[in-house]
């Protein structure tokens, strides 16, 4: 495989039908190592299916994969053994406890040290319940012993498939500190969220996938930085003449007038330029009422996977998501 | 070994074990033990006879071991069938497959697990068995001096190694079907469907059923004077094959089910 070097985790034209389906339709993937990898994309893009097959639970239909460094084919099972992956829904024998299921997993595949079962109760904070039944666990207390189990052999690629489902917000927290100190020991996360806001305080790499496609691949801060946004909100009457004096600061296709809420405009200009905006305003004598500025991996994802109702003629085009997405950061409002 | 070893604390731990076990049991002993208590009030004397030597010893030994085939086959099937099943439905072979185990291995030293259990399982019913007809023969004033008869209790080892193959090619029928519906229940009642179609085959086709798994784990015990033949208790007393033909079409039972356990597992797409 060409430029795969130095990758965790490589796909070239992979391809997945199920019956007449598409489920993957020549992916790409190149995910390097020591990073937490965002893997995002719409219901049924196709990321628990890449899932699986990275995982051997499905045969590819085309394609090449590298796992660590090294091609995973069918029956290349053993290179499994530096991979832990928690794939759609954890998985237990509800008449065991949360132990005596680690215990029992830890049978299969790459040998795991007892030690390793008590640590990882402990990491995930099942300690307290760990000799319960699971199948008197709560969704999130399951998921979270799915986590451990990923875990379990201490793994050098770790995929997780929405891992934060059901996860309380301490839990959630808990989690993105796990993962961002697995990376800096140089372990590789690849995680599928549909938690942006949480993917973007996480990831250092994303991916984007739409029907089994990738859209877009890259470092965060990268995409980001090219998807930099200042928000304005003006007068309702005003909005035309904000837009007329706003024009030297972006291309026209990248102001764009809120078609939710009154009065707000987007302007695609790097976030740190919400000065100017502001300045270039009040030159034509109209006064904001309010002032966001940041980078929106929300916007991003919507405009990427067609959430984004893009209309494409004339300069100004309805903004599909609201105008304040709630993954913005970095916020700043001015009266 | 790790997965055996696994396998097995797994099955020991699991309620559906000791619930199986625990029915066959009761049902063994209700029903040896209401033999004893009525025996002596039948009219007709072949019937007396026949309900007798369920408790007379030494014979009573085989036709306790018959009847564990039989009934127990069923029970085997139930197990066999909920075991593979729910890995398939708990999606706990997916966990495992993940980790980079083999599917084929793990598949077959889960039932090489269930058929330790069995073994288990046999012994303690047979046990209770005796027990129980011991109790009943007390009950029907029946002489158990025939209890030491050093004949039948030499034999007795290989007659049970016997039985056990037979209930573990059974157990393993439950076990592949189950595999092909990955389904616990959808695997137990196609189990129960097989098990008394093949009975109910043997009225109107004999000569191909006494072919079939459940009719030659049945022969494989049969002594020549006690036949029961068929799917256990509906059974029509057939030319069944010898005993010997018997057990050798158990192994290719055996061994052909899991195959087909073994292949499907490693050919399914696991999506669940
Ligand atoms: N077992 C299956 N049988 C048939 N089609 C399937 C199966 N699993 C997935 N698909 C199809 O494959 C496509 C990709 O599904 P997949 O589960 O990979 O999506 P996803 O990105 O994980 O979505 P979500 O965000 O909802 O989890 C969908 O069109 C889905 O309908
Ligand atoms: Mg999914």
């Amino acid at each position: 495989m060409s430029g795969t070097a130095g990758l965790a985790l490589a796909t070239r034209g992979l391809r997945k039908n199920y019956g007449s389906r598409h489920a993957l339709d020549g992916l790409n993937l190149s995910v390097p190592m020591g990073v937490v990898y965002g893997f995002l994309g719409p219901n049924g893009a196709g990321k628990t299916t890449t899932m699986r097959v990275l995982t051997g639970l499905v045969h590819s239909d085309g394609g090449t994969v590298e796992v660590l460094g090294k091609p995973f084919k069918r029956g290349d099972r053993h290179r499994l053994f530096d991979v832990g992956a928690l794939v759609e829904s954890p998985t237990f024998y509800p008449y065991l406890s949360a132990r005596a299921n680690l215990r029992e997993l830890a049978a299969s595949g790459a040998h795991v040290p007892s030690k390793r079962i008590e640590e990882l109760l402990d990491l995930v904070g099942l300690c307290d319940r760990a000799n319960d039944k699971v199948q008197g666990y709560s969704m999130g207390m399951k998921q979270r012993l799915g986590i451990a189990a990923a875990l379990l052999s201490d793994p050098k690629l770790l995929l997780l498939d929405e891992p934060a489902n059901g996860l309380d917000p301490a839990g959630i927290v808990a989690m993105r500190d796990t993962l961002r100190a697995l990376a800096s020991q140089g372990k590789t996360v690849f995680i599928s969220s549909h938690l942006l806001a949480e993917v973007q305080v996480m990831a250092d790499v994303v991916g984007i996938v739409a029907a089994g496609k990738l859209v877009r691949e890259g470092p965060l801060k990268e995409l980001l930085s090219m998807q930099g946004v200042v928000k304005v909100r003006v007068r309702p009457n005003l909005v035309d003449s904000a837009i007329k004096s706003l024009q030297p600061l972006a291309a026209a296709d990248r102001l764009i007038e809120s078609d939710r809420e009154e009065g707000w405009l987007a302007v695609h200009v790097s976030a740190d330029r919400a000065e100017d905006v502001n300045q270039q305003l009040a030159g034509a004598g109209i006064f904001a009422s309010g002032l966001e500025s940041g980078t929106d991996l929300e916007m991003l994802f919507l405009e990427l996977t067609g959430g984004q109702a893009v209309g494409g003629e004339g300069t100004f085009v309805g903004l599909g998501a609201p105008a304040n997405g709630s993954a913005t950061t970095g916020k700043e409002t001015a009266a | 070994m790790r997965l055996f070893v696994s396998g097995l604390r797994k099955l020991v731990r699991r309620p559906a074990s000791w619930v199986t076990l625990g029915m066959l049991v009761g049902l063994l002993a209700l029903i040896l033990i209401a033999v004893g208590g009525t025996a002596n009030e039948r009219v007709n004397a072949t019937r007396e006879a026949a309900a007798k030597s369920l408790i007379t010893f030494p014979e009573a030994y085989d036709r306790i071991l018959q009847f564990i085939t039989g009934l127990g086959g069923l029970f085997a099937v139930i197990y066999g069938a909920a075991i593979a099943g729910s890995e398939w439905g708990w999606g706990t072979l997916k966990s495992a497959v993940a980790r980079g185990e083999s599917r084929v291995k793990y598949m077959l030293i889960s039932y090489v697990s269930v058929a330790v259990m069995i073994g288990v399982g046999l012994l303690i019913t047979f046990a209770v068995g005796v027990l129980a007809a011991i109790f009943a023969a007390h009950l029907a004033n029946v002489s158990t001096s025939g209890l030491g008869d050093s004949a039948t209790l030499g034999g007795l080892p290989e007659r049970l190694l016997k039985g056990w193959f037979a209930v573990v090619e059974e157990g393993a029928l439950g076990f592949t079907i189950a595999t092909l519906a990955r389904s616990q229940l959808a695997g137990i009642g196609v189990g129960i469907a097989f098990y008394f179609g093949e009975s109910f085959a043997t009225i109107v086709l004999p000569d191909i059923v006494k072919y079939l798994p459940f009719s030659v784990a049945n022969a494989a015990l049969a002594t020549t004077s006690t036949s029961t033949g068929g799917g256990g208790i509906f059974a029509a007393n057939t030319d069944v094959l010898s005993p010997d033909q018997a057990l050798l079409l158990v192994g290719v039972w055996l061994i052909g089910a899991l195959v087909v356990a073994a292949v499907f597992s490693d050919r399914a797409e696991i999506t669940g």
